[in-house]
């Protein structure tokens, strides 16, 4: 095999000043090699261990319909035997080493993660790239996994939140690809089988489909040698091309979802935006002031802080590759839901109507850049950045521009923001709530 | 190995705000990095030694740890109060008061100390446990002064003021009902430990009794207030990028003038010797049958407490430990497993194993499988591979949880808590010279049917309507902000 063409794009260490505040990043080097992967590396030598983050662009999206769970099933048999390894021999050699090593698919793309101790990188990568390339699929593991899902699937029904943001994903998104939990649904779980997890696996899993970041005590002379050389190996193959239709429900409705429970845990959103929408750095600034800000976000402030209402409220923009949402989630004793919904819509209302103050804009530029350094301070957060400005096609600047991204952003811009996307006229309300109860209570 | 359901989301990011409550469960998080307090040469061996104490003359006291990696810093102020030092009655006070600290003072506002921290791109919290109460900015490091300023105005001037206090006190009750009431298994536990412990006080929960926390008063909290906010009951951790002599002058003339206070007794009778197994059945609407079983357990100043580590690794760490390999893997009798050590606990806790029952099986087959495997700890020697395999697994999570600076931070405060931050040093060392015959020894003293505690969750059919086919949770981030 040739050498990679190395298109060497070295970004040393970035020292922006931003409102007073000088913070220098991390180092990231990124290459694409011959079969198309990208290879994102950042070095970092004061712990002995690295943090490898392989991001397959394939997730629930490309699930087909009726085999909704398969990307993630996928992913979970990948660590089932590889190249000549058997289960027990991949968790043995893992645990032996105290690595870790996980993998799961979100909506969008696939995450493989390893992290190991400097001194077992060797071993450690050679286990982590079998997975990924070579992964046998034994049949009984797989059927196994199955039933595990299942029973991880009806477990899921004893939390409120995820019934209430399972509910909403699906009547947001309708039968569309982001419409289905990851791990599938306890009618579509069982029918899936190895031959499919095979044929999964044969379609996507290609370098030319995926970005991988290495982050932490690696040096240079090791990553060609132990990690480059193998990443080299692996084959460039046409990816299928996706035919799905992203939609998204526009129409107002309110969802009731019966549970047992004490509080009723509400969402109220619509449709959102992609991240590459140009509007995504206003709507981040609005939504910190709207319901992303912690304690002294108006919905906190509203609902929280003035009338105890709830513990949190809390709002954010779900922002994917092909679509997305804004979502407000809190939870409140079932007598305060209707007054907890009021006055969520009356917030809405107003951010829709009134500019901000001038205060609330500052404050919510000044904690958004200098919170900034934050997300990159430690190698799971450092990987993860890199991985998903690559992902999204950020550009490896992104940490430099982006402090003015957030301060060109006007009060007039929040706004016209908040008008276009949040839409309290076309929301989906969802309450897991006891509607038993509320139903007594109207007899009464 | 894949991250299923009940991975963190969004959702649950967005909760941990302010006025958490370090619940067995979400303790346990925080213990996964930090049970291994020991550690490989290279990191371990300069931990100790990097890390200064400074004691001010009005008693408190000063840990500060310099870490170059990244231009941040966290501050942490610990107070010595939780809900041990609660009385019957007035359960939740301690966590309560957490929640008023950030409610003002004669300085500085209600809701001002949260704008001013996110003013400086500083994101902060705080936490309430059996033993401890604490509070952290996480802060890039030129804005240190900031969270020094705000920690020692509050350590004596706050407010409490009557109308804040009503509406806090609702918000507490929501937060009890989000994270226990609707939660079978974290009610279960309260109910475990309700159990286990009749004198010491881990036998109520660090949130309270609903009843308690609506019977709570600002009196109350004033009283509380005065006797365990001391710079005496109190200790400050710094950890990041900070020069000592730059820091120590700031903390002094801030810290420095507030009276020293009185130590207030923290004594507490530990419990009396068990005459038998205690057991108690949960029966509440849920998906899923669980089991518990604890065991009543000395903490760190034992040296027993440091092979019940190892034998939690052995039990429940990675895919091939004995509870994984053979109750979920091989068996398929349990969805998902755990063990646990309460090492740096102040006053001696349980040591437990847990499971939670795929549908078709039953109670009886799991704990079955549980006894079964204490009693292969008891009787056979474990092999030399297998103990290797623990303790190597015991110093990676030590030497992975050193990547983040409030880790660091929230360790040293722990062993402080516990014992002393110096007792960190020990912790490698005990850990490898760990023998199979030590693991026999603690587990046939220890993991005893007379010195435990078993709990039970029995599902009974839910009234409610069946639900509607659930959509989808979304468990990546995919935003970059």
């Amino acid at each position: 095999m040739r050498k990679p063409f190395v298109t060497a794009c070295l970004v040393a260490v970035w020292l922006s000043i931003v409102s007073g505040i000088a913070f220098a990043l991390p180092p990231v080097q990124r290459t694409v090699l011959d079969n198309g992967l990208v290879l994102l590396v950042s070095e970092e030598h004061s712990l002995p261990f690295v943090t490898m983050y392989l991001m397959v662009k394939t997730g629930s999206k490309d699930d087909p319909a009726g085999r909704e769970g398969l990307a993630d099933l996928t992913a979970a048999s990948l660590l089932f035997g590889a190249a000549g390894r058997t289960l027990q021999q991949i968790n043995e050699e893992i645990d032996f080493m105290g690595a870790r090593l996980n993998s799961a698919a979100g909506k969008d793309y696939t995450a493989v993660t390893l992290r190991a101790l400097t001194k077992d990188l060797d071993r450690s990568v050679s286990i982590f790239m079998d997975a990924v390339m070579k992964p046998t699929f034994p049949e009984n593991e797989i059927k196994k996994e199955i039933s595990r899902t299942l029973g991880a699937i009806q477990s899921s029904e004893d939390q409120p939140g995820y019934v209430a943001e399972r509910a909403f994903q699906k009547a947001l998104y309708l039968d569309g690809p982001y419409g289905h939990p990851a791990e599938g649904t306890k009618e579509s779980v069982g029918k899936l089988t190895p031959r499919m997890v095979k044929q999964f696996h044969q379609d996507y899993y290609h370098p030319n489909n995926s970005i991988l970041v290495v982050v932490g005590d690696v040096s240079q002379q090791e990553l060609s040698r132990s990690i480059v050389k193998r990443l080299e190996m692996w084959p460039r193959k046409a990816i299928p091309e996706s035919k799905a239709l992203f939609s998204a429900a526009q129409k107002k409705q309110v969802i009731k979802v019966g549970k047992p429970v004490t509080q009723s845990n509400i969402i109220i959103g619509n449709r959102g935006m992609s991240r590459d929408n140009p509007d995504y750095y206003a709507a981040t600034v609005m939504n910190h002031i709207f319901g992303g800000g912690g304690l002294t976000s108006r919905l906190m402030q509203e609902i929280r802080n003035k009338r105890g209402l709830a513990y949190s409220a809390a709002s954010f923009f779900e922002a994917r590759k092909y679509g997305g949402s804004f979502q407000i989630h809190l939870q409140t004793k079932l007598p305060s839901t209707d007054e907890a919904i009021k006055v969520a819509m009356e917030d809405l209302v107003r951010i829709r109507t009134e500019l901000v103050s001038p205060e609330e804009l500052e404050d919510a530029k000044k904690y958004l850049v200098g919170n900034f350094p934050q997300k990159l301070s430690t190698q799971s957060r450092i990987a993860s950045f890199f991985g998903q400005v690559e992902y999204f096609g950020l550009g490896l600047d992104y940490p430099a521009r982006y402090p003015s991204l957030i301060n060109s952003i006007s009060r007039e811009d929040i706004r016209r923001v908040a008008q276009t996307y949040l839409q309290p006229d076309a929301s989906i309300t969802v309450i897991v709530t006891r509607l038993k109860e509320a139903e007594d209570e109207k007899v009464k | 190995m894949t991250i299923k359901i009940g991975a963190p989301t969004i959702i649950s990011i967005m909760l941990s705000r302010i006025g958490v409550v370090l619940s067995k469960s979400s303790l346990i998080v925080c213990l996964a990095t930090a049970l291994a307090l020991g550690v490989v040469s290279s990191v371990f061996g300069a931990l100790s030694e990097q890390v200064s104490e400074v004691v001010l003359p009005n008693g408190l006291k000063i840990i500060l740890l310099e870490n170059r990696k990244a231009p941040l810093i966290t501050f942490q102020v610990w107070y010595r109060v939780g809900s041990r030092n609660e009385e019957w009655g007035k359960t939740g006070l301690s966590h309560l008061l957490e929640h008023m600290m950030f409610k003002g003072t004669e300085k500085i506002g209600p809701g001002e100390f949260s704008r001013i921290v996110e003013q400086n791109g500083g994101d902060e919290n705080a936490f309430t446990s059996y033993d401890f109460t604490a509070y952290f900015e996480n802060m890039s490091s030129d804005r240190v002064q900031i969270p020094i300023r705000l920690e020692s105005d509050r350590m004596q001037g706050l407010l409490l003021r009557e109308e804040d206090f009503k509406t806090e006190k609702s918000v507490v009750m929501e937060e009890r009902r989000l994270r226990t009431d609707d939660n079978p298994k974290a009610v279960l536990q309260e109910q475990l430990q309700a159990t286990a412990f009749q004198v010491q006080p881990y036998h109520w929960p660090i949130i309270g009794w609903m009843q308690d926390i609506a019977r709570l008063t600002v009196d109350d909290l004033r009283k509380y207030y005065k006797v365990y906010y001391n710079p005496v009951n109190a200790f400050i951790v710094v950890v990041g990028d900070f020069k000592k002599e730059a820091i120590l002058p700031m903390i002094e003339q801030t810290f420095g003038p507030i009276p020293k206070g009185v130590a207030p007794d923290q004594h507490k009778d530990t419990e009396m010797p068990q005459l038998g197994e205690r057991r108690i059945v949960v029966r509440k609407e849920a998906q899923l049958a669980s089991i518990v079983k604890s065991y009543y357990v000395p903490n760190l100043k034992s040296p027993d407490s440091y092979v019940l580590e190892v034998i939690a690794a052995l039990l429940a760490t990675g895919e091939t430990s004995r509870l994984n390999s053979n109750l979920v893997r091989e068996k398929q009798l349990a969805l998902s497993v755990d063990a646990d050590n309460e090492l740096t606990s102040r006053d001696p806790n349980l040591f437990s194993v847990a499971a939670d029952i795929l549908p078709g099986k039953t109670v009886g087959q799991v704990e079955k499988a549980l006894l079964e495997e204490i009693k292969r700890l008891q009787k056979e020697l474990v092999g030399q591979r297998e103990l290797e395999k623990a303790k190597n697994q015991i110093e990676a999570g030590f030497t992975f949880g050193q990547d983040s600076l409030f880790y660091q931070g929230m360790l040293l405060a722990m062993y402080e808590i516990a014992s002393s931050w110096k007792d960190i040093d020990k912790f490698v060392p005990i850990i490898r010279a760990v023998t199979a015959e030590d693991v026999r020894r603690v587990a046939n003293k220890y993991l005893v049917e007379s010195n435990c505690t078993t709990a039970i969750l029995e599902p009974i059919p839910s009234a409610e309507p069946k639900p509607v086919q659930p959509g989808s949770p979304s468990r990546e981030r995919t935003i970059v902000r």
